[in-house]
């Protein structure tokens, strides 16, 4: 499977995989500390509430995710490239699942890594530039690190929910990609529906492992040419 | 009989439309096998059924005597192939998309690689990007991928798309030297009768998605007689002179003065010297020669089923 995995970085353009990457890792490390500063200073009240909004801000991901969706799937799908994998003796679900095993680590590592240059950023940032009242305290570094982890697994698994119908199902780039953006603003939008965002974030969570089962369970039928 | 692609009523449904019914496919070790049929008709359908790009709707396929299915497809190993045009990474090297391929397949050698480059004249040219590449060099480089993990069968189809005359002449001494020194069998297509007629030994006819017969070419040549046509303007005494003269008895008068000669023993300059000199004119002398394009018509146009 690792081989596998492999191969599937090796078929991507990764020269415009790391640049979208880099996209995104400069926003992301930047904006919590450019939010605080400029639309909503009430999350500069303490470390806790930036800790908060840095979670927030790493759905972003979500997007990316679906990107990674349209390179290692719909892509495949339009160039035809996927028949060359049909054509080798690898089951047809074992290659999805390498596919969503790609994905999954991709985002999350950058994920992981965004959290934490986003963190330091942010904290060197209110050393120089004062934006968040007060110092970080044991605990909120505890917290930061447990809302990192746990973060980047939910994120992980939201980042699929486009994955089996518009990724495979209906191989359509245009409609996965506004569905991740959906996706990704949903929790802002969860109070108006009176709901806590962390609700929401779980269902979106549990909707996108629903996905990575179907996309790959279904790999014969609906992943069929 | 040693078969390495036996198929037993493949057939292919999408959307309720049967696109190929009831194929029963054989194809012998060592043998080039030409496919015919016309456009639609359900050549690469049956050929992507055989590598596994796509999934019978009923049916079963064998290939070196194991059955192909999605949880039994080590099989593919042995099978290289080139369906409807070539597929290639556009953004990777020439080198770079054989790498893939052999890394998928388990299989390693960069020398071979390098061989299989210099098999389809694509050496020195590695390391430039596929989507720098003309259709004639995909094609090459499709069937270096094709022949790389030297496999046991090819399926190539249209593997002369593309190229230009010399490269179709290359393709074709290609095949014979894989086929002749290294015993692979090949399944082929084009919509080139010619193609195919100078390649296999052996055709299928498709027609609307079923294999109508298969036949060996060397039957066609011995069913379809070639003959001698000419138009003379006195075909009773051009029969009696060919009779007497040159002992040609196989002939018959088809309609007025044509006679059609199927005794090949003499030569066209021959009759047409006897004629002259016994003062008959020659209005018309022609060689036919029945090819496959003739047997291709025949069968196309209510050539029964080989069932």
């Amino acid at each position: 499977m690792t081989k596998l995995i492999q191969m599937e970085w090796k078929k991507l353009n990764q020269k415009t995989v790391w640049m979208e990457l880099l996209i995104y890792m400069l926003i992301l490390i930047f904006f919590p500390a450019f939010f605080i500063k400029v639309a909503m200073p009430a999350f500069g009240q303490s470390y806790a509430a930036a800790i908060e909004l840095n979670g927030f801000i790493q759905m972003g991901y979500v997007l990316f995710g679906g990107s990674l969706i349209n390179h290692v799937f719909i892509e495949e799908y339009k160039n035809k490239t996927i028949s060359l994998s049909f054509g080798y003796p690898i089951s047809r679900q074992k290659l999805f699942t390498a596919k969503v095993l790609f994905i999954a680590l991709f985002v999350f590592f950058a994920t992981i890594i965004t959290f934490i240059l986003s963190g330091l950023t942010t904290y060197l940032l209110d050393q120089f530039f004062p934006i968040i009242n007060g110092k970080p305290t044991t605990s909120d570094m505890l917290e930061f690190f447990s809302s990192m982890m746990i973060g980047s697994v939910l994120i992980t698994l939201i980042s699929f929910i486009p994955l089996f119908y518009f990724g495979i199902w209906k191989r359509a780039v245009v409609p996965a990609i506004i569905c991740s953006i959906f996706i990704m603003q949903l929790p802002n939008f969860s109070l108006f529906f009176n709901v806590k965002p962390d609700v929401v974030v779980i269902i979106l969570s549990i909707l996108g492992a629903i996905s990575i089962f179907l996309s790959i369970k279904t790999a014969e039928s609906v992943g069929e040419i | 009989m040693n078969h390495v692609v036996k198929t037993s009523g493949l057939t292919k449904q999408v959307k309720g439309k049967n696109l190929v019914t009831d194929i029963n496919l054989h194809i012998r070790k060592g043998e080039i096998y030409g496919f015919l049929g016309q456009n639609g008709a359900g050549k690469t359908t049956i050929m992507k059924m055989l590598t596994g790009i796509t999934k019978p709707t009923s049916g079963e396929i064998e290939l070196f005597g194991q059955m192909l299915s999605e949880r039994s497809k080590s099989v593919l190993k042995r099978v290289g192939s080139i369906i409807e045009y070539p597929i290639l990474f556009e953004h990777l090297t020439a080198l770079e998309n054989l790498k893939l391929h052999c890394e998928y397949l388990g299989y390693y050698d960069e020398k071979g690689m390098k061989h299989a480059l210099d098999m389809v004249h694509l050496r020195g040219i590695e390391d430039k990007k596929v989507k720098e590449f003309s259709l004639g060099m995909k094609q090459r480089l499709g069937l270096a991928r094709a022949i790389v993990v030297k496999p046991e069968l090819i399926i190539l189809d249209e593997p002369t798309n593309g190229l230009d005359p010399i490269g179709i002449k290359d393709i074709r001494d290609l095949i014979f030297m894989l086929n002749k020194e290294y015993g692979i069998t090949f399944l082929l297509s084009s919509h080139i009768l010619g193609e195919i007629e100078q390649v296999a030994n052996r055709i299928g006819v498709i027609k609307n998605g079923r294999l109508l017969n298969e036949v060996a070419l060397e039957e066609i040549r011995k069913q379809h007689t070639d003959y001698i046509e000419l138009l003379t303007t006195n075909a009773e005494k051009t029969v009696y002179l060919l009779e007497k003269e040159l002992h040609i008895s196989n002939m018959k008068i088809i309609q007025g003065n044509r006679i059609r000669i199927y005794d090949l023993s003499h030569t066209q300059n021959d009759i047409s010297k006897l004629l002259i000199q016994n003062d008959i004119g020659l209005e018309e002398i022609q060689k036919h020669s029945s090819s496959l394009e003739d047997y291709f018509y025949k069968q196309i146009n209510g050539g029964g089923m080989n069932d």
